[in-house]
């Protein structure tokens, strides 16, 4: 469902602060849908939906310090339209008006009937899911550069983030799918100067410094993308002099890579990621 | 928070280790101020081993429980074991079982586990709980015992623990309670106001409602920034696939909200309540009272989606969700705001002009009847629908058969449905000590008692080991209470005979009569009380003494520490409020407990001619509607006049200029809530006069007048900005019209 994602995002008058677009899929059918879903995402000074009843594809923008898309998204459901992330109450649904009773993507997606949909993506789609994903050597030599910090190993660290270098650069970008890809675009200069930094080091305490950026980062991608087994999103409240770090793991068991056996239990596992 | 503090608490994290052994589980509990974030604004608030809410503690039956409690507060603390059967002495209320825990101190807790089931801990010690001193107690079922329940017990179980969020100081929130301040009403947009009831067509209910001298109620009177599950307003528990069943075991940690259950993926069973088992029962959603705690399975139906547990507080001004399972969200429907117009109205109907409460021989109990039913709109429509449609409440019915909701599709759990899987009778032959208590209250100033009586103006129950004690309470108040008793469970004689299901809370509704027993089998010295914990604090509380008690460890001079108690849940709360206008400076400062009364009034001009005035009462509520105080006074006031004399309208005369007298007075609430004054002063002078202040006219503009006998008059309007501060403008007889800012305290 993810592949009904539209990559062209509309240039907005910005008036909000710290404004973020993102553009997603909103079930509904027709004009009244429309007013409904807007008033139920839009917030003054926070956010503005824009939602197109052909393409069934809202423009959101919001200031990402007051909210995020997941709660925007929440709202609209709550007024009786699912999207991808979230599905409406079913008797909010059944209240809605005639005209609005949209086909629902739940019922749909059992019995995953395709042919409502021609964009001209879904093919490209239905062929990735079957790949493998196009981030995984990037996601294997981010662990692994995340095990060698967690045995405090230099040199074995730096290794794994030259490693990791090579695999960002080898990332098939057309693979990805268009969300990753808005994503991906978004920090993948950030990934290669942190991995860089990394390697050109075997001190692990001025890699634990990278380690934290790089992790957040990474941590925006994988949230997104498609993967076998849970990854763990934690986070050690000492790290990072106090301010607290985070890292990804794909073992729900703390092993703490910022402090090494000194404090290899210290923290905990903050969001667990499936998809 | 401190690095090296983190540091101490995670080692201690870690020492908090199961010796299993001797059958001796230990937790080391770490006491410590913190600054938390719920709302967008950094608070203060208090820890257990870094974490809000405390750790989840776990035994099993037969373990001996050891609790190290290190206070690390510039306060003292407590812990009490909510629902858990122990020694008196471990029962962890300061003053009554223990002496408190002091700043610094170090306190060991040691029991054996006796019992199984859903419970929960929290502090004894004032407001502390309301600020993060809560958190889930669960105690297993050893696999050998004889009423281990498969598909149920065995089944995968999550602690829940409900909570609320306030920003404003707990201290301060009582202190704005008992000072009847709306600021919750107009956050909460509950004020009720004039307006308000004109728009709604309920002009005449507001009326009505005033006329019987009652302020606007809500079935809550805190406004809180966030709701909490385990510690959070959203969270997911994404290990649950589809087809798994969960055990919840919810216990409602929050200080004085009642929550609404309900969940996305389909009904939910009970299966247990307040840690006892009961016959597992199916049920869209059921309320769950303070401090009470239920178990409830739910099923995950379907691949790749996550259903929403919801919990709603019961003014629903907001909700707290864990999602159960993975993939997209399945949300379930917010509940829909109260009518609170109907709810207005009801109460009218059930109020006499003698402020008690009339139940119109509807013999309501156990939840079965749920007059709040008229505010819901999912049940009784939209809010124009009246009561009257589907009841004539002056015709006497006959209620015995069915509740009032019988009729719809929605199936909310009641008292009266719940059926403990084993008889529960009490021993045969024990005598009976029949106790009643009336649970009574004073909205209008936030005094709640039983049998108009609060713990500081009683002695302690006595009860005696061997007897079975049963309880009838009555609520003749406008609120409900969930009364709960320490170290004991109770039967709840709900109709279900020898199968009479066991709690240690039991929620009241207004007007409602229930039935309580219980086996006297322990020692010592038990809470009895109200677990709002605003109403507790308000002294909601009573004391079962067991007679010839052994003498308490922890707690050398019972007396003296008695005496301690009672004083917690009565005392002083200051309010002050100056208006600083154009003409003069208008104001007053107050210090009152339950009974007692003592304040300033003053009216200050810019110069000599506008004067100076001042007005002191001392006073004692008298009756259980407190609607009457006597009061002795001082007045003083200087005014230069040249001389002018002033008549009042019994043709007595004073010049004004300067004046200081005593005064004996009474003053008195009548209907529409107008407050009228008598005094006679020492100079022979008589004064009466009528006032009203706070007519909500909107959601923040209040009236106010003032007309006596002295001639002098005033009227003003007041539109409150924040907690603190109002607009004003008032025009005197004294002093001329005048524009200001209020400050209030
Ligand atoms: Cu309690
Ligand atoms: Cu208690």
């Amino acid at each position: 469902m993810m592949a009904l994602l539209v990559l062209s995002i509309t240039a907005c008058n910005a008036q909000l602060k710290n404004q973020n677009t993102e553009t997603v899929k909103i079930y509904g059918n027709c004009g009244m849908c429309k007013s409904t879903i807007e008033k139920a995402g839009n917030i003054k000074k926070q956010s503005v939906v824009d939602w197109n009843k052909e393409t069934k594809i809202a423009t959101i923008l919001y200031d990402s310090l007051k909210t995020s898309k997941d709660e925007i998204l929440k709202r609209i459901a709550l007024a009786g339209y699912d999207s991808d992330s979230f599905l409406a109450p079913d008797d909010t649904y059944s209240n809605l008006p005639n005209c609005c009773q949209y086909e629902r993507a739940k019922e749909v997606s059992s019995t995953m009937v395709m042919s409502t949909n021609n964009h001209s993506q879904h093919s490209n789609e239905m062929t990735e899911m079957q790949d493998e994903n196009p981030l995984s050597a990037v996601f294997d030599n981010y662990f692994a550069l995340k095990n060698s910090l967690v045995k405090t190993d230099g040199t074995t660290a730096s290794t794994s983030a030259k490693n990791l270098s090579t695999a960002l650069n080898e990332v098939k970008m057309a693979n990805l799918s268009n969300e990753v890809h808005m994503v991906w675009m978004k920090i993948l200069d950030n990934l290669k100067t942190d991995t860089q930094k990394i390697s050109d080091t075997k001190e692990t305490s001025q890699q634990r410094q990278y380690f934290n950026s790089l992790s957040k980062k990474m941590y925006d991608v994988i949230k997104i993308s498609k993967q076998e087994t849970p990854t763990y999103y934690q986070f050690c409240p000492m790290a990072n002099d106090g301010k607290g770090a985070n890292w990804l793991s794909k073992e729900e068991t703390i092993k703490n890579p910022y402090y090494g056996s000194k404090m290899l239990s210290c923290g905990k596992t903050v969001e667990t990621i499936n998809k | 928070m401190k690095n090296n503090r983190f540091i101490i608490i995670i080692l201690l994290l870690f020492i908090a280790s199961k010796v299993s052994a001797q059958n001796i589980v230990k937790y080391e509990l770490t006491v410590t101020d913190t600054i938390v974030n719920y709302s967008g604004k950094e608070k203060r608030a208090i820890a257990v081993n870094g974490q809000i809410p405390m750790p989840t503690l776990t035994f099993t039956e037969g373990d001996i429980a050891e609790i190290i409690v290190h206070n690390k507060l510039k306060e003292s603390t407590s812990l009490h074991w909510h629902g858990l059967f122990l020694p008196n002495k471990e029962d962890g209320v300061p003053y009554l079982t223990q002496m408190p825990i002091e700043p610094n101190e170090t306190f060991t807790y040691s029991f054996p586990i006796i019992q199984n089931g859903t419970h929960w801990y929290h502090s004894h010690s004032g407001l502390q709980e309301q600020i993060g001193m809560y958190g889930s107690l669960v105690l297993l079922k050893k696999k050998d015992d004889p009423t281990f329940r498969k598909g149920i017990d065995d089944l995968p179980a999550v602690p829940i623990i409900l909570s609320e969020w306030t920003d404003i100081k707990p201290e301060n929130v009582h202190r704005m309670l008992a000072n009847a301040n709306d600021w919750a009403g107009i956050k909460k947009g509950t004020t009720q106001s004039y307006s308000d009831a004109i728009k709604a067509g309920h002009f005449k209910t507001k009326l009505e409602n005033e006329w019987k001298r009652m302020l606007a109620m809500d079935v809550s009177d805190v406004y809180y920034d966030k709701f909490l599950i385990n510690g959070k307003n959203e969270s997911q528990l994404s290990q649950f696939k589809a087809g798994d069943k969960v055990r919840l075991r919810v216990s409602n940690g929050g200080a004085s909200s009642y929550f609404w259950l309900n969940y996305a993926g389909g009904k939910m069973t009970v299966v247990a309540n307040d840690g006892n088992d009961v016959e597992p029962i199916e049920v869209d959603r059921l309320i769950i009272g303070v401090s009470e705690t239920y178990d409830v399975v739910v099923t995950i139906p379907n691949e790749d989606i996550a259903y929403e547990f919801l919990a709603t507080p019961e003014d629903r001004t907001g909700s707290a969700s864990i999602y159960l399972g993975n993939g997209k969200i399945q949300l379930k429907s917010r509940m829909p705001k109260l009518n609170y117009f109907e709810g207005m109205k009801m109460m009218n109907d059930m109020m006499n002009m003698d402020g008690t409460m009339d139940d119109m021989g509807m013999d309501m109990s156990y939840q079965q009847m749920d007059m709040n039913t008229v505010m819901y709109p999912e049940i009784s429509g939209n809010p124009k629908m009246k009561m009257d449609d589907e009841m004539d409440m002056d015709d006497k019915m006959d209620h015995s058969n069915h509740s009032m909701n019988a009729n719809q599709d929605i199936v909310t759990l009641n008292y009266g449905m719940l059926k403990a899987p084993q008889p529960t009778t009490l021993q045969k032959d024990a005598p009976v000590r029949e106790l009643r208590f009336e649970l009574t209250g004073n909205m209008n100033r936030y005094v709640w008692s039983m049998d108009n009586k609060v713990l500081s103006e009683v002695d302690k129950i006595l009860i005696k080991k061997g007897e079975n004690v049963r309880i009838t309470l009555y609520n003749n108040s406008m609120m409900r209470h969930p009364m709960h008793l320490h170290g004991h469970d109770f039967r709840v004689l709900n109709g279900q005979g020898e199968y009479a299901p066991m709690m240690n809370v039991i929620d009241i509704m207004p007007m409602e009569t229930d039935t309580i027993e219980f086996e006297a089998n322990m020692d010592g010295d038990w809470f009895f009380h109200c677990h709002i914990l605003y109403h507790m604090m308000a002294g909601m509380n009573r004391v079962f003494s067991y007679e010839n008690s052994k003498p308490n460890p922890y707690l050398p001079n019972k007396e003296w520490a008695y005496k301690k108690l009672q004083s917690e849940s009565n005392k002083f709360h200051f309010m002050a409020e100056n208006d600083f206008a154009t003409n003069g400076n208008d104001g007053m400062v107050m210090l009152q407990n339950t009974r007692w009364s003592f304040g300033t009034e003053w009216r200050l001009g810019y110069h000599d001619e506008h004067g100076y005035e001042t007005e002191t009462h001392i006073g004692r509520y008298i009756g259980k509607n407190q609607w009457f105080i006597p009061f002795v006074g001082f007045d003083w006031r200087y005014r230069e006049q040249n001389g002018e004399v002033e008549k009042n309208i019994f043709g007595q005369t004073n010049t004004k200029d300067q004046r200081a007298v005593l005064s004996l007075g009474a003053e008195y609430t009548l209907p529409m809530l107008v407050k009228l004054q008598g005094e006679i002063f020492t100079d022979g002078n008589v004064r009466f006069q009528l006032m009203r202040e706070d007519i909500p006219i909107s959601s923040r503009l209040r009236w106010a007048f003032m007309v006596n006998t002295d001639k002098e008059y005033m009227t003003g309007f007041k539109y409150i900005v924040t907690r603190h501060l109002g607009i004003s403008s008032h025009y005197d007889s004294d002093m001329g019209i005048g524009f200001g800012a209020t400050l209030n305290y």
